[in-house]
């Protein structure tokens, strides 16, 4: 028995029955939020391409962006504590607008684009792990195979093949080693900082021409690095806060990594109390938040000893050479600041331990983030959407194997097309856009609840939160769509971010037009069996 | 013929009325509640002199009018929670005293599904659409008698109920839970409980087991691990199984035609296990949704031939 109280007066009182459990902790969905918006491995990485809007200053970027998807957070805290344990925009789609859209837009943006999403995590794992390991461990003609086509394509196959095991383990184990990852990835992060933060740019820049001589025999790689930026043409902004314009056509490539933070996000509270949503909010945007802050961190220690003209000279070179400039790199292998950083101190065993450390920021992640895929699957296989082999899990070692074959199969093709075409690599973003049009739909159900789940909206802690009257959770889901608006619009029509070309828009027509196949074979095939899927989410009248 | 199985609604009204529309919405010969039928929580209304006072979700509101305390007193029962009109002194003698919170808990839990039985007696014309009730380990077992007293409801606990040539045997216990609810036995005592009403089945080529537990590690049983404190661990990531070993062994042991489950709400799933089909339609019942299964079982084959799980 338990009681409910404001003050001395009890407001509500509970019985022992199953499943009066408590939400999760704000802890737990904090480092969630912030493994899932993932400085490391996606925003450094992100980082890189800066050159591609030459004018845009990151940390304006990233702070408008972060302050566009606090938004989101308060719409997605609104989804999630009116229709808990459910499992995401898959019901909250289906139930809200209908069960065929539900499905296209879970299909396409929790499974389908995942087999993209497999490469991409790939080439993260390349750069920031297999290059400079291997270039740190004095075999710099190592490092440079895994930038290579078959490399980039092993590398690919390896993050697979982690990723299957890790969702073949299951979450128990995982779990436990996640929050790990998180704690000894933060230590790492941090020992970057402290070490950008005490070394002058004087020391950093005669450290960085040891190293790189050491590594790749490159002499006065400094200056070799600047001078071969200019050759390119590339001009780097000047560390500060604007021109507005341009650091907003950065928005979009920053959702690469601040987009995520409601990836792993449910609540378990049964009865859901006015603290859910708070507590919902909380963890969702105190991880954002976290990200934001070392972002910032991140950009001004590197300000401050590599120089932003330096830093993002690095990457423009780098990647300038890599899609076919005439100019080539003074460093061979992706720029990675954290090696960098590590040549701060010439001891290999330390450099070595660092990029370890560090790539605990991948390790952290991966698994959960190709779960999604088979909770998808599962999910549509219970509604006969798909067969019901696909939600079959092996009686010995409770392992998935349909769903695996389904999310990792066409992966593995995926990456083999990443891995030889240089062109479809440069459709990383489509990745994003694609889980951006699932929010989309998300965000406009946030909108549309109250008017068309009166009565669900009325008991849902999120309707009691209220600015001069009005609800703030659809008028957040308003916010989110002109924030998914906006980018779509951006990647669509602009050609800086790889996405509006002919191919690439035809890879992601191929997506949802299989799920629309899908959908539309599933339903004529059940109906030949005599089941109507029109059922599944029908409502029953109630009088 | 065609059955619909729902479960675990737990007090919500709203999904008792849906149910209760069930056999004509999926034109069903047979609907079955598999159990969990009361609610969890009361919600004191306290009455002052010509208006009332309820706090909903931290808001306190005041209730001015007979209009507006039955509004809300709707809204309350359709999340599954009970109103309960206390005057203050009630309410402060409840805050004190556990025994007299019981005491209120199980008046409302019997007038309410008093109530809900008179409902069904109009919608279930009379008893012509058989309806099929069970208690699981949330219910206090005064429960029982209301239902066995009902004309259109048959109580089904440790029955067999013969449904057209199919005989549905039913059993609302479960294995321990960390709550000590009112049905919860020891696997072993379990068993026995099974192989009771097992026992009765004829033919189990032609067998419904309706049990409220499901059967353990099949995937109808994940349930969020809980820390001490009864809170999920690891961000709600991590699932384990929690379903009963007794139920599993009889179901592999006896293979029944079919096996109906419920008590773990977010493990909505099917699963096959050798000739069995298994089921857990799981619940969503604090959002008015009434999740279920619609059967069609091959009367003449003895087979299931279709099935479905709706969110109705």
């Amino acid at each position: 028995m338990a009681t409910e109280s404001i003050g001395e007066t009890p407001t509500l009182f509970l019985r022992k029955a199953t499943g009066l459990v408590r939400g999760w902790s704000v802890r737990d969905s904090m480092i969630y939020a912030a493994l899932s918006t993932n400085i490391v491995t996606l925003g450094i990485y992100e980082f890189s391409f800066q050159s591609f809007i030459p004018k845009g200053q990151l940390l304006t970027s990233v702070l408008i962006s972060a302050v566009w998807v606090s938004f989101l957070v308060v719409a997605y805290a609104g989804l999630i504590v009116t229709i808990p344990r459910a499992g995401g925009d898959y019901v909250w789609q289906t139930r809200i607008l209908g069960s065929g859209l539900g499905f296209v837009m879970a299909a396409t943006g929790w499974w389908f684009i995942l087999w993209l999403w497999a490469p991409i995590y790939g080439n993260v794992l390349s750069v920031e792990l297999f290059q400079p390991l291997w270039a740190t461990l004095g075999d710099p003609g190592g490092a440079a195979f895994f930038g290579t086509h078959n490399g980039i394509f092993v590398v690919c196959l390896i993050t697979i093949a982690v990723a299957g095991i890790l969702v073949s383990l299951g979450m128990a184990g995982y779990a436990r080693i996640q929050k790990w990852c998180f704690l000894a990835g933060l230590v790492g992060f941090a020992v970057v900082v402290v070490l950008l933060l005490f070394s002058s740019k004087s020391n950093f820049i005669s450290s960085f021409n040891l190293e790189a001589h050491k590594i790749f025999g490159v002499n006065n790689a400094y200056a070799a690095t600047q001078a071969g930026a200019a050759k390119t043409g590339y001009v780097s902004p000047v560390f500060g806060f604007g021109p507005l314009g341009a650091s907003m056509l950065l928005v979009p490539m920053m959702m690469f990594y601040l987009l995520w933070p409601n990836w792993g996000s449910t609540l378990y509270g049964e009865i859901r109390g006015a603290s859910d949503f708070k507590r919902v909010f909380t963890g969702m945007f105190s991880g954002l938040w976290i990200t934001v802050l070392l972002s910032v961190v991140f950009l001004l220690v590197v300000a401050k000893t590599f120089g932003t003209d330096f830093y993002n000279n690095s990457n423009a070179l780098y990647w300038s050479a890599y899609y076919g400039g005439k100019v080539p790199a003074a460093i061979p292998i992706w720029p990675y600041p954290v090696m960098f950083a590590g040549w701060l101190i010439h001891n290999t065993a330390f450099q070595v331990a660092l990029i370890l450390v560090m790539s605990l920021w991948f390790f952290g992640w991966v698994g959960t983030l190709f779960l999604s895929s088979t909770r998808v699957i599962f999910a549509a296989a219970f509604d006969r959407v798909l067969p019901d082999r696909a939600a079959e899990v092996s009686e010995k070692r409770k392992v998935p194997f349909y769903s695996l074959i389904l999310m990792l199969l066409p992966a593995v093709g995926l990456s083999a097309i990443y891995a030889y075409s240089l062109k479809f690599e440069t459709y990383t973003l489509d990745a994003t856009l694609v889980i951006a049009v699932t929010y989309l739909f998300s965000a406009i159900a946030v909108v549309i609840l109250p008017f068309r789940k009166k009565e669900l909206w009325a008991a849902s802690p999120a309707s009691r939160f209220k600015i001069a009257g009005v609800p703030i959770v659809p008028v957040a889901g308003l916010v989110t769509i002109g924030l998914l608006g906006y980018n779509l619009y951006e990647w669509l029509s602009n050609a800086a971010y790889g996405v509006n070309n002919n191919d690439s828009l035809i890879f992601m027509g191929v997506l949802y037009v299989l799920a629309i196949a899908v959908y539309v074979v599933a339903r004529l095939v059940r109906r030949r069996q005599g089941i109507d899927l029109g059922l599944i989410n029908k409502e029953i009248p109630v009088e | 013929m065609k059955i619909f199985f729902a479960t675990d609604i737990h007090g919500s009204e709203i999904c008792w009325r849906k149910f209760l529309n069930s056999a004509a919405f999926y034109k069903a010969d047979l609907v079955v509640l598999g159990g969990d039928v009361t609610g969890k929580a009361m919600v004191p209304i306290t009455a002052y002199n010509g208006y009332w006072q309820v706090t909903l979700r931290g808001e306190t509101q005041r209730l001015d009018s007979k209009a507006e305390l039955d509004e809300v007193m709707n809204r309350i029962r359709n999340s599954g929670f009970y109103p309960a009109i206390v005057s203050q002194d009630e309410l402060a003698h409840l805050g004190e005293n556990e025994g007299a919170v019981d005491q209120r808990f199980s008046e409302e839990m019997i007038s309410s599904l008093d109530r809900w039985l008179d409902m069904a007696d109009g919608k279930l014309r009379g008893g012509d659409i058989p309806c099929i009730l069970n208690g699981g380990n949330d219910d206090i077992f005064e429960i029982d008698n209301i239902i066995e007293s009902s004309p259109c409801v048959s109580f089904g606990e440790g029955k067999l109920l013969d449904l057209d040539g199919f005989s549905l045997v039913s059993m609302g216990w479960t294995n321990p839970t960390p709550w000590d609810t009112y049905r919860e036995a020891p696997e072993e005592e379990l068993a026995a409980k099974i192989e009771a009403v097992a026992g009765l089945v004829p033919d189990m080529g032609r067998a419904i087991f309706n049990f409220h537990a499901p059967p353990y590690g099949t995937g109808l049983d994940e349930a969020p691990a809980l820390d001490e404190n009864l809170r999920p661990m690891h961000g709600g990531a991590v699932m384990k199984p929690v379903g009963s070993t007794a139920v599993r062994d009889a179901i592999l042991r006896h293979q029944p035609l079919l096996s109906v489950h419920g008590h773990i709400h977010e493990s909505r799933g099917i699963k096959k296990m050798k000739r069995t089909l298994a089921i857990n339609p799981g619940s969503v019942y604090g959002d008015g949704v009434l999740q279920g299964a619609v059967i069609d079982l091959d009367v003449k084959k003895a087979k299931v031939s279709r099935y479905l799980l709706v969110n109705g």
